[in-house]
């Protein structure tokens, strides 16, 4: 297997969400949750989403795993497009194509053993008689670290990280190829969200697994993922490899997210020169570059033509009038 | 608004060997041990630590917030103002609280009340602590929402708590705190729940309103990267402990604990590619917890002496960077 085989290919991701608000009259308001967002990842590849809440993050990784049904686009996994994929296929996709989330509490049944809730998924999908199910469960509770005992416990007996845990060895059950993990240690405390970030990386090496890694932290996208999609108002603002994008930021707003980010250091500090604005409301964004009204550098363009995206570099990407088309 | 008077002390906020028990179970356990520190005027203390540390705890007893069936300060004192809260009765620190020491939480959301306007809110200290008439507290409320920089404050006086975004709820929080020109601030996580960038206004926000009001801060966080930003003087719990005290430059030069290094160690970095370093196992409980430092389980540094509690000792050279570890310390 080469590294560099594409695995999943996303191209012009669309979903407008319809929502009806109002009192005594309600009215219908379309929310552009994603709009035309395209990325590709490689075997074995740890992909970055980063943006505000709101920008459409999460909404991407329940697209591609048809939680949620799209609206226009394309995703490709392997050679099987997913968005137009039979009810057959996609249960053969989603062996391949898992999911962790941020709260393992809620993603879990709380009256359903550990060991019944990670059976369940090799049992629907036939990997495991009745009769080895125990033995591959305990393998996946010891691959993720935790003790064979707490098959018999339930989850709220653990605490977050354990839990964590948990919703990982769920994922890995089926053998994915490919886990969306959104939000996986925003929950957790500093130093349990080291330990599963340095079992991820395990995970990721030995298992070759492919990861879209949806995070609002730059700190844990820099040092899990090779290369980072910039979500701005549901539209990609740049993309491109990690150290480059982290080094260099050309988008204004991956600027923001940079100087705004802390880090545990006096000198490189919270840029706190007073920026005001926060993100405008999906349901109405601003015309041209959504970013436009809380940019330094907004120009007369950026009122009204939303910039495409242009080459910026060696695999980079960014959508802003600043750059040469 | 105009600075606060300067008083004769500027330390608005002593806590002297102050120890909170919870009970579990029917036993008392002690969850803060012994924590001892001041605040002056102007100044931000960090209190940092993971869940479980103690940091919640010392805030909640500072306030005289604790649930009195299951929490309760056992010893020490706690001066706010020049007030021993302590020491004083219920009805005298429910006239502090909201008043001359100011709280704000980590989720607005929880801490608003959803069915009234927000403007009543903010107003509700001014006519409780101050006697204003509905009207004056009403007129001081839109210039408290126009001090944390609420756009059309007058306009969205009676706007309820679900039409705010989450740092604009944090801003009426803010607010609602500062009403009564408090001498103490004590932020619990106060950005922990908010987007980065608007994490940095609310941080930049609450360092403008600290000069301008001659605040002194306590702010709890788990983020050093927060701790970085803003405060002058640092302090690292666990277990209860303070484990290490420092000015926070000095702290983040020389980081002294074995907990402190690991914390740095396991933080991940946005400005360079880092190595992580995890701390291995987790905090034991209470009832759980070692004699002596209560560290030593996941310690690497780990001596037979450690099963004795270690005092906070002044590192060579610098009496306001101590340190709670046999090792470090060199005894």
């Amino acid at each position: 297997m080469s590294e560099n085989k594409t695995l999943l290919q996303v191209r012009d991701l669309s979903k407008t969400f319809l929502s009806r608000k109002g009192w005594p009259v309600p009215k219908t308001v379309a929310v552009r949750a994603v709009d035309g967002v395209s990325f590709e990842v490689g075997q074995g590849e740890a992909l970055g989403v980063v943006g505000e809440s709101g920008c459409g993050k999460s909404t991407v990784a329940r697209l591609a795993l048809r939680l949620i049904e799209a609206d226009g686009g394309s995703v490709r996994f392997g050679d099987t497009e997913v968005l137009g994929a039979s009810k057959a296929d996609l249960r053969r996709l989603r062996r391949r194509m898992q999911i962790v989330f941020q709260d393992p509490a809620s993603a879990l049944d709380p009256r359903q053993r550990v060991g019944e809730a990670l059976g369940e998924a090799l049992r629907v999908h036939g990997l495991a008689n009745r009769r080895d199910v125990r033995t591959v469960v305990e393998r996946l509770l010891d691959e993720v670290g935790l003790p064979k005992v707490a098959a018999d416990r339930f989850p709220h007996e653990f605490s977050g990280g354990q839990r964590q845990r948990i919703g990982i060895a769920r994922a890995l059950a089926l053998g994915p190829d490919l886990v969306f993990a959104d939000e996986p240690v925003s929950a957790l405390d500093v130093s349990v969200q080291a330990q599963i970030l340095v079992l991820l990386e395990r995970l990721k090496a030995e298992r070759n697994l492919a990861f879209v890694f949806i995070s609002h932290d730059l700190g844990v996208v820099r040092h899990f993922c090779r290369k980072v999609v910039v979500l701005y108002l549901g539209r990609v603002v740049e993309q491109g490899p990690v150290p480059d994008i982290f080094d260099t930021p050309l988008h204004p707003y991956t600027q923001l997210l940079k100087v705004s980010s802390p880090n545990p250091d006096p000198d490189t500090a919270v840029h706190m020169a007073f920026q005001e604005g926060e993100p405008p409301s999906p349901v109405n964004p601003p015309k041209g570059c959504h970013f436009h009204p809380r940019c330094p550098h907004a120009m007369d363009v950026c009122r009204s033509v939303y910039p495409s995206l242009r080459k910026a570099g060696d695999g980079r990407v960014v959508a802003c009038h600043l750059y040469p088309e | 608004m105009s600075a606060a008077p300067i008083t004769a002390a500027s330390e608005a906020l002593q806590v002297e060997g102050l120890t909170t028990s919870i009970r579990i179970a029917g036993h008392w356990f002690d969850a803060v041990r012994d924590v001892s520190f001041t605040v002056r005027q102007r100044e931000t203390l960090a209190l940092v630590g993971e869940s479980g540390c103690g940091k919640s705890l010392t805030a909640l007893s500072i306030m005289g917030l604790l649930p009195g069936a299951v929490g309760r300060v056992s010893k020490g004192r706690i001066v706010v103002d020049g007030v021993d809260m302590t020491a004083a009765t219920e009805a005298k620190r429910e006239a502090m609280r909201g008043d001359r020491i100011g709280m704000i939480f980590q989720e607005p959301m929880t801490s608003l009340n959803p069915v009234l306007p927000i403007g009543f809110q903010i107003a509700e200290g001014l006519m409780q602590h101050r006697g204003m008439s509905k009207d004056a507290a009403r007129k001081r409320a839109v210039q408290l929402m126009e001090l944390v920089r609420i756009p059309s404050a007058a306009d969205r006086l009676d706007a309820y708590p679900h039409q705010f975004s989450g740092g604009m709820r944090q801003r009426v929080m803010i607010a609602m705190a500062l009403a009564c020109s408090p001498r103490v601030l004590i932020a619990d996580e106060p950005t922990t729940a908010l987007d980065v960038t608007i994490q940095a206004q609310v941080l930049a926000l609450l360092a403008d309103l600290q000069k301008q009001e001659g605040l002194a801060v306590l702010l709890i966080t788990h983020n050093l990267g927060v701790v970085a930003s803003v405060a002058d003087r640092v302090m690292v719990m666990y277990g209860g402990d303070v484990v290490e005290s420092a000015p926070m430059r000095a702290f983040f030069q020389a980081p002294t604990h074995p907990y402190s290094e690991a914390l740095l160690a396991a933080m991940p970095r946005v400005d360079r590619a880092s190595k992580l370093a995890p701390i291995p196992g987790q905090v034991p409980t209470l009832p759980d917890m070692p004699a002596g430092c209560r560290y030593q389980s996941r310690c690497p540094l780990r001596i037979a002496k450690c099963a004795e509690r270690p005092p906070l000792t002044p590192l060579g050279g610098d009496p306001e960077h101590g340190v709670r570890c046999w090792v470090r310390a060199g005894a």
